[in-house]
């Protein structure tokens, strides 16, 4: 094995009557394929870090006027950002479909006296509104609706 | 070396020992109760029993049927005193479990599930789908550690009892993890470290079942009663003999032969129509039996016969015994919803062990025993299944109550005596720990032991390889003096223990051998071929067998009778 | 002690398997060495460490005893996953196996390690019945079988599943939060603590909640659910943790708006 783990890790409450070499992680924790899925999962975050200063930009030239509102709506049009945000699309399905495959497990039995939907339907929920959401907001962006 | 001082010391973490733990900790808040086991209490084998646990719980049951059915069971070599107080206690201790959390099975109305067993004229066993050793020892061991004065001793190896003045004050116990020992000191001891099927090749018992309970009051001048009743348990997998259990049979299940024929309703094995359900002891001999009169299945373990669930229907399979279908798939690749489970009898129980009056009292004041590891007994020379798990909890908790009281009338002994036996067995054993200078070893050894005791003691016996085995097991345990041992660490040595083990087992081994050799009757699980009938005019009584440098010593101990007369044994 | 089945017997083909040693009076650190071992088709892994230790090198220790995959003795990482050994067959693998002891844990010997850490976690989310006033005056009534708690097969279904822990740690080698936080309870333990408060017979959703939420805290969990994927029993750990930290925060928030339940029992 090569990585320590956390030198604490596991450790018992009293120091063990003998010596114990300290915890260790496998070598290649972090390449069996769960465990990548893992870690790209949580490195999205990063993602959407970035979307947000994206957000903070564009809000800024919406403050500043008509002028600075289409020029930065100009830039968008330069192909990394629709590379950028098209990862950032692709990463958004990914956390989705990860979470929405964990989530009806995490539901308790009951709530007092309701009982969550069986775990195929509230999957098939989520999906339904995740979909509906996308499909009104971009018929509101488009300016078909409100 | 110092003296820990306890009230009582439990040796061995199964369902008995915590349960004997919990009743003297719960009515004695202010003792202290050391609990030493050799693995962590929840890796005791208890954790492997499956079917259930007995006790009259429907209006259609009552004591005396359940006393009776026992009685039967035990081919009348059981105590009826012991047995009555057995199937009284019963329903209390099973109550008492469920509240303490183990997840039993349930009716349409919220009452704990019964389920059939063999030789149990109703239905009786309580039962948590099939895992109820499981939920048992881990309702158990999470039930006591509410109880700040159990105080345990995980991974500690007793190797010697200490005796004071003829009283039982102790233990030596050999802390694995450091290879220092310790003294465990107390005014009684309990010793619930089951039995010791590892001496057969084929057993459903696990690596840590090695009689080591058994040994220790033996060698201690303690007599060994009824060791040469051994369980097969008919329905085992071939090879590793892990464990299918009864309950397959309780919900229907058929063992049928290379035929396809249900041999127990086609032929007459003596069960009758509880055909599958009939006691182990019969059920063994039949597919023994099937077996030599060629009807029998051929495979790289051996030969075996069918349990065929496949009529049982995956609903039923996947609700009522979802474990068998697991370790059917894992270890022999088999479906049972599709396919019939290969099986053959492979040693599950000892009936016999530590000889303990109806309090779980040894003849050696301060030392008591309860559970596999003792013989009271209720089980006489064949158990009923779902039987010993009560029994766990009905005398762990009897002979807690009595060793407590032993010891609150009892005196400490001498502290300088006790600490000279340990530093004496401490030595003892540190010559053993890496003896290079040896001529033997410990896997040969091991298997030369099973091969004798697979040979000899059998479902069917014959004298003549009784007498030669009870010679052959004399010789291994003169080698088992001169083993060489390699690991002279002093951390975690496991082959220091289990060097310590195999001189238990060939210790158990040679009672078992000599006891078998000299019943020249065929009763229980006792079959012998040259005697094949139960003879009650000469041989209704207990065997005890007493440690002797020279061979087991024999002695006989009366049967305590009562309301039933021993009959004839039909279904 | 090898597996079996009923088929056709198959010769042993040799594998090499590398195993982690360490003896603290010895080494400094843990080394690895290697065993050339004959293994048979239907062999698991613990067939082959037995066969070390029996046959070609009696210094080896590890700890197995019911071979049965409910003990939950035998866990150790084999290539690099968490694997329960007496469950997992020797021929899903290559030549070369490497052995090693449970990840996230110290290691007390070869492939023994240390325990007690679990052990403390256990006890301390008081995984036992807790009844909130002990009816200490009914001990008499509790031995009768007409007063076993009621309990509908749907109250039973609710925690059945996290009852089923055999305790073998592979969820602790496995969660990535264990190995960087020493005080999250982890998988089983939280499993364990949720499995009592799940259960219709049991009162002290309360206390128990409050350890959750206090240091030992099951919101250090980020769902990665590596710890259900290594599970041996399919306890699903992972549903327990997450289904513990909603309990968690719906008991939280009834805290402030009702008056807390008087806990009369002792422990």
């Amino acid at each position: 094995m090569a990585g320590p783990a956390h030198p604490h890790s596991m450790a018992p409450p009293k120091p063990g009557r003998t010596r114990a070499a300290p915890p260790q992680m496998p070598a290649s924790w972090w390449n069996t394929s769960r465990m990548r899925t893992y870690l790209l999962f949580d490195a999205t975050g990063i993602i959407y870090l970035l979307v947000g200063f994206v957000a903070i930009r564009m809000i800024r030239a919406l403050a500043e006027g008509a002028g600075a509102w289409q020029a930065a709506m100009q830039s968008l049009e330069n192909p990394i950002y629709i590379g950028f945000h098209l990862l950032s699309l692709i990463s958004v399905i990914f956390v989705a479909v990860r979470f929405f495959r964990l989530f009806p497990k995490a539901q308790p039995p009951s709530i007092g006296p309701l009982k969550p939907p069986p775990g195929p339907v509230i999957h098939a929920a989520l999906y339904a509104v995740w979909i509906g959401v996308t499909v009104v907001m971009s018929l509101a962006l488009a300016g078909v609706i409100f | 070396m110092e003296i820990t001082r306890h009230d009582i010391v439990i040796v061995g973490g199964g369902g008995a020992g915590l349960r004997a733990a919990i009743e003297a900790a719960e009515n004695n808040p202010t003792a202290s109760i050391a609990l030493v086991s050799k693995v962590y209490p929840m890796r005791s084998h208890t954790v492997s029993a499956e079917g259930g646990a007995a006790a009259v719980a429907r209006e259609d049951d009552n004591l005396e049927l359940h006393g009776f059915d026992t009685v039967k069971g035990s081919d009348f070599l059981g105590d009826q005193d012991a047995i009555q107080y057995f199937v009284q206690e019963a329903p209390k201790e099973l109550a008492l479990l469920e509240n303490w959390g183990c997840p039993f099975s349930r009716n349409e109305d919220g009452s704990v599930a019964t389920r059939a067993f063999g030789g149990m004229t109703t239905k009786r066993t309580w039962y948590a789908t099939d895992k109820i050793g499981f939920h048992m020892l881990h309702a158990l061991f999470q039930q006591s550690m509410r109880y700040k004065n159990i105080v345990r001793y995980d991974e500690f190896f007793v190797s010697k009892l200490l005796v004071d003045g003829g009283i039982c004050r102790g233990v030596a116990a050999l802390d694995i993890r450091t290879g220092e020992y310790e003294a465990i000191v107390g005014r009684a001891v309990i010793l619930t470290t089951g039995g010791g099927g590892k001496i057969f090749p084929f057993t459903t018992n696990g690596t840590i079942k090695t009689g080591d309970g058994m040994a220790l009051a033996y060698r201690a001048g303690v007599p060994l009663k009824d060791m040469e009743f051994v369980q097969y348990h008919p329905t085992g997998l071939p090879g590793t003999g892990i464990l299918i259990t009864e309950a397959t049979r309780g919900e229907g299940g058929y063992l049928r032969n290379s035929k396809g024929e249900r041999f127990l309703v086609d032929y007459d094995y003596g069960v009758g129509n509880k055909a599958e359900l009939g006691p182990r002891d019969m059920i063994s001999r039949a597919i023994v039996q099937e077996i030599e009169a060629g009807r029998g299945l051929s495979g790289p373990y051996g030969d075996y016969v069918h349990l065929d669930l496949t009529h049982l229907g995956a609903d039923t399979i996947n609700a009522k015994l979802p474990f068998v279908r697991e370790l059917a798939k894992t270890y022999v690749g088999v479906d049972p919803v599709t396919d019939p489970i290969p099986i053959r009898p492979v040693v599950h129980y000892m009936m016999g062990g530590v000889d303990t009056d109806i309090h779980g009292a040894t003849e050696m004041p301060g030392l008591y025993a309860a559970g596999e590891t003792a013989c009271v007994s209720i089980n006489g020379a064949n158990r009923l299944g779902s039987n010993s798990l009560t029994e766990c909890l009905v005398f762990g908790a009897a002979a807690a109550r009595h060793a407590m009281e032993f010891s609150q009338g009892s005196s400490n002994g001498s502290d300088a005596a006790l600490l000279a036996q340990v530093e004496e067995e401490a030595g003892r054993v540190e010559n053993l720990r890496g003896r290079k200078k040896g001529g033997e070893k410990i896997s040969e050894i091991r298997r030369e032991l099973n091969a004798v005791m697979e040979s000899g003691y059998g479902v069917y016996r014959q004298q003549d390889t009784m007498q030669s085995g009870v010679g052959a097991v004399a010789q291994l345990r003169g080698r088992v003096a001169d083993l060489r041992l390699e690991d002279d660490s002093k951390v975690f040595n496991t082959e220091l223990i289990t060097a310590l083990e195999l001189a238990n087992m060939v210790e158990v081994a040679e009672a078992l051998a000599v006891s078998a050799a000299h019943r020249k009757e065929s009763r229980g699980a006792h079959t012998c071929r040259d005697f094949t009938t139960r003879d009650d005019e000469n041989y209704l009584y207990h065997t005890m067998a007493y440690h002797d440098p020279a061979g087991p010593r024999l002695g006989k101990k009366d049967v305590v009778l009562g309301k039933w007369e021993p009959e004839e044994r039909k279904y | 002690m090898s597996s079996t089945n009923t088929g056709e017997a198959i010769a042993p083909t040799q594998k090499t398997i590398i195993i982690t040693r360490f003896d603290p009076d010895k080494d400094e650190v843990p080394r690895k060495q290697e065993y050339s071992v004959p293994c048979e088709d239907n062999w698991k892994v613990l067939d082959a460490v037995n066969f070390i230790k029996d046959e070609l090198d009696a210094t080896v220790s590890h700890r197995w005893s019911c071979r049965m995959a409910v003990c939950g003795s035998c866990g150790m990482m084999v290539n690099g996953e968490p694997k329960l050994t007496c469950k997992t067959s020797l021929k899903e693998y290559g030549d070369r196996v490497d052995i090693e002891p449970l990840a996230n844990f110290p290691i007390v010997r070869d492939l023994v390690v240390e325990l007690d850490g679990f052990m403390h976690k256990f006890e301390a989310v008081k995984p036992w019945i807790k009844r909130a006033k002990e009816k200490a005056e009914d001990k008499a009534a509790l031995h009768d079988t007409k007063l076993t708690f009621s309990q509908s097969a749907e109250e039973l279904g609710n925690f059945k599943q996290f009852s089923m822990c055999i305790n073998c740690m592979l969820c602790y080698s496995a969660c990535p939060v264990v190995a960087n936080e020493p005080d999250f309870l982890g998988p089983a333990a939280i499993a364990l603590g949720h499995r009592y408060n799940m259960d219709s017979r049991d009162e002290g959703n309360a206390e128990r909640n409050e350890i959750f939420r206090g240091e030992g805290t099951v919101f250090s969990c980020s769902f990665a659910n590596e710890c259900s994927e290594v599970c041996p029993k399919n306890v699903d750990p992972a549903a327990a943790v997450n289904q513990a930290k909603f309990e968690a925060v719906i008991d939280w928030a009834k805290g402030l708006v009702l008056p807390s339940p008087s806990s009369g029992g002792s422990n």
